[in-house]
C-alpha cells in the first residue's frame, strides 16, 4: 500500500519533470512538436457525439454508404488532428523589446511570430492564460508582431511567466496548445508614490531639509501658465478643479544640484522610501532637471538624461534586491 | 510594428461567415430535394436566402414566438403531407424541414457547429433513399463544404489579408483534406467491426422466381413460379443424350448454415485446369470418341452472373472461363447479354475417386445444432444400413414410398428447415428435397452437396436444337461413395408420380415455342470485341458496387479477411490491425510534413551547403566577404597560381580545375541573381538552385604548395 502511493508519488513528480522538461525556454522559440499538445474541443466532441449516433443509424439500417459517410469524417476527424498540429508546428516566436514600467503598471509584452515552415499560420492565439489570448495571423512571408498585456506586481527583475501558444484552425475540432518561456526578465521599476509634502525630499549636496519649500508647497510651486512653457509642468489637477491653468513651479527649479537621499524619510519603511523616491525622480526627469540619487551603498551622482533616468530607476528597482 | 491582433472576447464575439454555411446546408440539403415534399424544398431554398439577404443588409432577427410559429407551422405541414410523423419518409422529411429552419436562429458560433454537424447526420438521412454511386461520391461535396464553412468561421476573416482564398486555392485545400482521409475510410470501411443486423433487403415479400442463383433458402420460400422463359439454347454436334443424363449443371453448393446454402469458397478459390486442354488435341479427338462425350453449342440468355451452365460434367470450358475443382464454369464477367459458347462434356466422368481428410470434413460439414431428428434419423438409419449407398437408397426408398409431395407452394420453414420437411411437412420442391438428402447423408458422415443447374430440355420441334426454359431449373445432389467417386442422385426423381401436383404437369406442356430460333443475335465468347468488354467491365464495376460496398456486411467481411489469410483473427485481433493501418498512415503524413517544417530559406541553405563544399576544397567563404569580392579572390587565385606566383590571399595555392571553376561561377552567379535581383523566387527555381548546387563538384588541381 504504502509502496504504492509512493510509485504513484514518483510517477507524478516524473510526469510533472516531462512536463517541464518539454517546456522550451530562451529568447527565440520554434514551436516543435515535442512541446505541443493537442484536445477535442467542445466543437470536437460535438462531433464525436455526431459520428457515434451515425453509427447506430448506420447499423440499424445496415446502410453502407451511411458506414461510408460516417468513416469518411472519422478520416477527417483523424486527418485534422495534423492539420491542427502543423499549424502551429515551425512557428517560430521571439522576444520582442519589452519597456519597463513600473510596478502595478501593465507591461507590454511583445512577441514576433514568424513561419519558419514556409505556410500560413493562421489564428494562433497568444497569451499567458487560456483566458487572455490575443488572436492574430501569422503570415508565412512577414510574420506577426503581438503584444500581450501583463499586469506587475512588484519591482525588482520580473520573470516573464510562460506563455501559451495555442490553435485550433482549420476546423475549430482540435485544439493544440504549447508552452514556452523567454528567459531574458524584464526590470520593473517601484512604484512611484508622491511624498507627502511635509517630508518634502527636495535639498541640496549640502542642507538637508530647505525650510522654505516645507509646508505650503501648493502656494509656493504653482504660478500662472506663461504661454510656451512645457505641458508637462501643467498642474492638471487643479486645472481640472477649474481653478485655472496654471504650472508647477519647483522650488528646485532654481536649485542646479538636486540629490534625493534615502534618509529624508527616516521614518518610512524602506518600500515606501523607494517609492517616494521614484516619483521624485521621475517628477525630476520630466522637468529636465539635474539630479542625483543617494542609497545606502549605492550613489547616483547628478545628472539629467534618459539614460540617467533610467540608471536611477534602475538603482531604485534593484535596492537591496542583489 | 504591432500587427493587428484580436482580443479573446473579440475573438468569441467574431462575425459570422454565413454564406459558406447557407451554401454547405443547400449542398446538403440538395440530394434530400428529390425525395421531400417540394414545399419543403422551395421553403428551404426561400429560407437560406432570406437569411442571406438581411445579413448583409444588417442584423436583423426574429421575434422567438414567430420562430416557434414558424418551426410549428412546418410540423403540421409535414404532418398533414404525410398523415403521420413517423416513419422514413415523413420522419426525413420532418429532419429536414428542422435542419431548413435552423438558420434562421444562428446566434452564436456554436450554433454554427450544431448546424455543420448535424448536416453530417443529414446527408446520412438521404442515403435511405438511394443508394446509387452517383450520390455516394456526390457526398464529398457538402462534406467539403461543411469543413468549408468551419474554416471560413475559425478565422479572424476580418484582420486578416492572408485568409483572402481564390476560389480555386479553396477547393484545393478541402480536397487536400478529403483525399487524406478518403483511405482512412477505407480502412475503416472494411476492418470496422460489423453487428450482423438484419441483411438489408429490398422490399418485397417471400415468393421466389426459378432459376438457379447462387445460394438456395428452400425454407424460405413460399411459392415457386415457374417461368417459361427461354434459359439457354443447345444445339449438339452429332450425338444426343437421352433424356435421364440431361442434367445442365451450373454450380455445386456445399456449406450449410441451417437457413441457405451456399458456395463454401465464395469467389476466393482457385480455378483447376481442365480436363482437355488446347494444349493436347489428341486427347480431345480421343475423348469426343468416347460414347459418353458430347460436344454442344450453348446459347444463354443474359444471366447477370458469372457462371457458364454445361451439360453435367463439362471437360472442356471456353476462353476466360475457368473450371473449378467442384466442376462449375466461373467466366470473368457477368453475363449481360445472350451469351454463346462451345461445351465438351461426359456424363460419365468419375469425379475426385480420393477424397483429402480436409474435403471429407468439408463436405460432411452441418452445423452443430438444429434438425436433432434429422440427425438422429439418419445416423440410425446409417447403422441398420451394409453401406453407403444401402443408406442413400433407403432415404430414396422413404420418399418415393412415404407421403412426400411435389409442390411448387410449400409452407414457409423458418427452423430446424429439415425436420420441419423431413417429417412434418413432406412438400415441397427440388431444392426441399435435395437440401435434406444431403443433410442426411452428411449426418450419417456421407459425404454429399447440392448441385443446381437445369434438368431436361426440349427439343424444339422445327428445327435441330435444345430449349431450356427457367421452369426446368432443379436442385438434386451428388453424393460420394467409395471407389465410384461423385454420383449425382437426384431425390426429386424417387418422388412416386401421383403425388406430383397436376397443375405443374399440365403446365410442363403448353408450350409453343414455334418462333424461337437458335440463331437469335448472341454474343459469342471466342469473340469478344473492345467495346462488348468495356460493357463488361462496366458492369462488373456496377456489381462490384453492389457487392463490396452496398452488401458489404459481416458475411463478406469475414470473406474478404479470409481471402487475406486472417481468417483465424478474432474481432479484437482485427480492430488492432485496424488501428495500427491508421496509425502507421497517420504516422507517415505527420511525419512527412511536419518535418518540412525547418526548411526557412531554401536558396539561403542551398548556399550553406555550396560553402561547406568550398571549405571543403580549402576555398572558404572569409568572414564578410562577399559573394562578388569571394568570385574576384578566386579569380586572383588563380591566374596568380597558374603563373607561379604566391598569393598573399591564400597560402594554399591549389588551383581549382578550371570546369569546376566554371560551374562554380555559374552557380555564385545564379546565387546573385535569386538573391538580389529576383524579388519573388518560385519554388521551381529554389529546386533548380539546389540541384545545381547538389551536382557542383569542387575538384582542385594539384600545384605545388609554396610555402613560406
Amino acid at each position: 500500500m504504502a509502496a504504492n502511493q509512493a510509485n504513484k508519488l514518483f510517477s507524478s513528480l516524473k510526469l510533472k519533470g516531462f512536463f517541464a522538461s518539454r517546456m522550451p525556454v530562451a529568447d527565440e522559440i520554434t514551436l516543435e512538436q515535442r512541446s505541443t499538445y493537442i484536445l477535442p474541443t467542445k466543437a470536437g466532441l460535438m462531433m464525436f457525439g455526431v459520428i457515434i449516433l451515425m453509427m447506430v443509424g448506420a447499423t440499424n439500417y445496415q446502410n453502407n454508404l451511411a458506414f461510408l459517410l460516417t468513416f469518411l469524417i472519422v478520416g477527417i476527424g483523424l486527418v485534422s488532428t495534423i492539420f491542427t498540429f502543423r499549424n502551429l508546428q515551425g512557428l517560430a516566436v521571439k522576444r520582442g523589446n519589452i519597456d519597463s514600467v513600473c510596478a502595478d503598471q501593465t507591461l507590454a509584452v511583445t512577441v514576433h511570430l514568424n513561419s519558419q515552415s514556409k505556410m500560413d499560420h493562421l489564428t494562433i492565439g497568444i497569451g499567458f492564460d487560456k483566458k487572455s489570448l490575443f488572436y492574430c495571423d501569422v503570415s508565412a512571408t512577414e510574420g506577426a508582431s503581438i503584444s500581450i498585456p501583463y499586469k506587475t506586481t512588484k519591482r525588482g527583475w520580473l520573470s516573464l511567466p510562460r506563455i501559451m501558444a495555442t490553435s485550433s484552425f482549420p476546423f475549430g475540432l482540435l485544439k493544440v496548445w504549447t508552452w514556452f518561456k523567454f528567459v531574458s526578465p524584464v526590470l520593473i521599476y517601484p512604484k512611484p508614490i508622491e511624498p507627502p509634502a511635509a517630508a518634502d525630499s527636495i535639498g541640496t549636496d549640502n542642507e538637508q531639509g530647505d525650510n522654505k519649500a516645507s509646508g505650503n508647497d501648493d502656494l509656493y510651486g504653482l504660478k500662472s501658465y506663461q504661454p510656451g512653457e512645457p505641458l508637462s509642468r501643467i498642474d492638471w489637477k487643479a486645472h481640472a478643479r477649474e481653478r485655472g491653468v496654471f504650472t508647477k513651479e519647483f522650488v528646485s527649479y532654481q536649485s542646479s544640484d538636486l540629490l534625493f537621499d534615502w534618509d529624508n524619510y527616516q521614518a518610512t519603511e524602506p518600500e515606501l522610501r523607494l517609492s517616494y523616491l521614484t516619483y521624485l525622480v521621475i517628477q525630476a526627469s520630466h522637468n529636465n532637471l539635474e539630479y542625483g540619487l543617494n542609497l545606502p551603498g549605492n550613489r547616483v551622482p547628478q545628472s539629467s538624461g534618459e539614460r540617467h533616468l533610467n540608471n536611477c530607476l534602475k538603482a531604485l528597482a534593484l535596492h537591496g534586491l542583489e | 510594428m504591432i500587427s493587428n491582433s484580436v482580443s479573446a472576447i473579440d475573438y468569441q464575439n467574431r462575425p459570422f461567415n454565413l454564406l459558406p454555411v447557407l451554401i454547405a446546408q443547400q449542398l446538403t440539403l440538395i440530394p434530400l430535394y428529390f425525395f421531400i415534399p417540394i414545399w419543403i424544398s422551395a421553403l428551404s431554398i426561400a429560407v437560406a436566402i432570406t437569411v442571406y439577404f438581411t445579413q448583409v443588409r444588417g442584423s436583423w432577427s426574429l421575434p422567438t414566438w414567430v420562430k416557434v410559429l414558424i418551426t410549428l407551422a412546418a410540423a403540421v405541414g409535414v404532418l398533414l403531407s404525410f398523415q403521420r410523423l413517423s416513419g422514413r419518409d415523413a420522419g426525413v422529411a420532418l429532419i429536414a424541414v428542422m435542419y431548413a429552419l435552423k438558420v434562421i436562429e444562428i446566434k452564436s458560433h456554436r450554433d454554427i457547429y450544431v448546424l455543420m454537424n448535424l448536416g453530417f447526420f443529414i446527408l446520412l438521412a438521404g442515403f435511405l433513399f438511394n443508394q446509387s454511386p452517383l450520390i455516394a461520391g456526390y457526398q464529398f461535396v457538402p462534406v467539403a463544404a461543411i469543413l468549408n464553412a468551419l474554416t471560413a468561421n475559425h478565422s479572424l476573416t476580418q484582420t486578416s489579408r492572408i485568409m483572402h482564398r481564390s476560389l480555386g486555392q479553396t477547393l484545393k485545400q478541402l480536397s487536400k483534406y478529403l483525399l487524406l482521409a478518403l483511405p482512412l475510410m477505407v480502412v475503416l470501411f472494411v476492418f470496422f467491426p460489423r453487428l450482423s443486423g438484419p441483411i438489408w433487403k429490398m422490399p418485397g415479400g417471400a415468393s421466389a422466381t426459378s432459376g438457379v442463383s447462387d445460394t438456395m433458402s428452400p425454407g424460405a420460400i413460399s411459392s415457386l413460379q415457374l417461368f417459361d422463359k427461354v434459359a439457354f439454347r443447345v444445339k449438339f454436334d452429332g450425338r444426343e443424350p437421352q433424356g435421364n443424363d440431361i442434367y445442365w449443371r451450373t454450380l455445386v453448393l456445399d456449406e450449410f448454415d441451417g437457413l441457405t446454402w451456399s458456395r463454401h469458397n465464395g469467389r476466393f478459390e482457385k480455378p483447376i485446369k481442365s480436363i482437355t486442354s488446347s494444349q493436347q488435341p489428341d486427347g480431345k479427338a480421343e475423348l469426343l470418341s468416347n460414347e459418353n462425350t458430347f460436344s454442344y453449342d450453348i446459347s444463354l440468355e443474359a444471366t447477370r452472373q458469372e457462371w457458364l451452365t454445361f451439360l453435367d460434367r463439362p471437360i472442356d470450358t471456353p476462353r476466360r472461363s475457368r473450371l473449378f475443382k467442384d466442376y462449375s464454369v466461373r467466366f470473368d464477367y457477368r453475363l449481360v447479354d445472350r451469351t454463346r459458347y462451345k461445351g465438351v462434356s461426359n456424363i460419365r466422368l468419375p469425379l475426385d475417386l480420393s477424397l483429402s481428410d480436409v474435403e471429407r470434413q468439408e463436405m460432411t460439414a452441418i452445423p452443430a445444432s438444429g434438425n436433432s431428428r434429422s440427425r438422429n434419423w439418419a445416423q440410425e438409419t446409417r447403422s441398420q444400413s451394409i453401406d453407403d449407398r444401402e443408406f442413400i437408397m433407403a432415404i430414396l426408398r422413404r420418399i418415393n414410398q412415404q407421403e412426400y409431395f411435389y409442390t411448387l407452394a410449400p409452407p414457409i420453414m423458418e427452423q430446424d428447415i429439415v425436420d420441419s420437411f423431413w417429417f412434418d411437412e413432406q412438400v415441397g420442391f427440388c431444392e426441399h428435397y435435395a437440401g435434406a438428402l444431403v443433410y442426411l447423408a452428411r449426418a450419417a458422415g456421407v459425404p454429399a452437396r447440392v448441385v443446381v443447374g437445369y434438368q431436361g430440355a426440349e427439343k424444339n420441334p422445327l428445327s435441330n436444337y435444345w430449349i431450356v426454359r427457367y421452369a426446368n431449373a432443379h436442385a438434386w445432389t451428388e453424393i460420394w461413395f467409395k471407389g465410384e467417386g461423385w454420383v449425382r442422385i437426384d431425390p426429386t426423381a424417387a418422388i412416386a408420380p401421383h403425388r406430383v401436383e397436376e397443375q405443374l404437369q399440365l403446365d410442363y406442356n403448353q408450350r409453343d415455342s414455334l418462333f424461337d430460333d437458335f440463331g437469335f443475335a448472341a454474343v459469342d465468347l471466342n469473340e469478344i470485341s473492345w467495346h462488348k468488354e468495356f460493357q463488361y467491365w462496366m458492369d462488373r464495376a456496377n456489381t462490384g458496387w453492389n457487392d463490396w460496398v452496398l452488401d458489404y456486411s459481416q458475411g463478406s467481411q469475414k470473406l474478404l479477411l479470409k481471402g487475406l489469410g486472417l481468417d483465424n483473427f478474432s474481432v479484437k485481433q482485427v480492430s488492432l490491425l485496424m488501428i495500427s493501418i491508421l496509425a502507421v498512415f497517420l504516422a507517415v503524413i505527420a511525419l512527412k510534413w511536419l518535418r518540412q517544417t525547418n526548411n526557412g530559406d531554401s536558396i539561403e541553405q542551398s548556399f550553406v551547403i555550396m560553402c561547406r563544399k568550398l571549405e571543403k576544397a580549402n576555398y572558404p567563404l572569409n568572414k564578410g566577404e562577399g559573394v562578388m569580392g569571394f568570385l574576384s579572390r578566386l579569380d586572383n587565385v588563380n591566374s596568380s597560381a597558374s603563373s607561379g606566383a604566391s598569393s598573399n590571399t591564400s597560402s594554399r595555392a591549389e588551383r581549382i580545375n578550371p570546369e569546376s571553376l566554371k560551374a562554380l561561377r555559374r552557380t555564385l552567379e545564379r546565387y546573385i541573381f535569386l538573391r538580389y535581383k529576383l524579388s519573388d523566387i518560385t519554388e521551381n527555381q529554389q529546386k533548380d538552385f539546389r540541384r545545381q548546387v547538389k551536382a557542383l563538384k569542387i575538384r582542385t588541381s594539384e600545384a605545388k604548395p609554396t610555402e613560406h
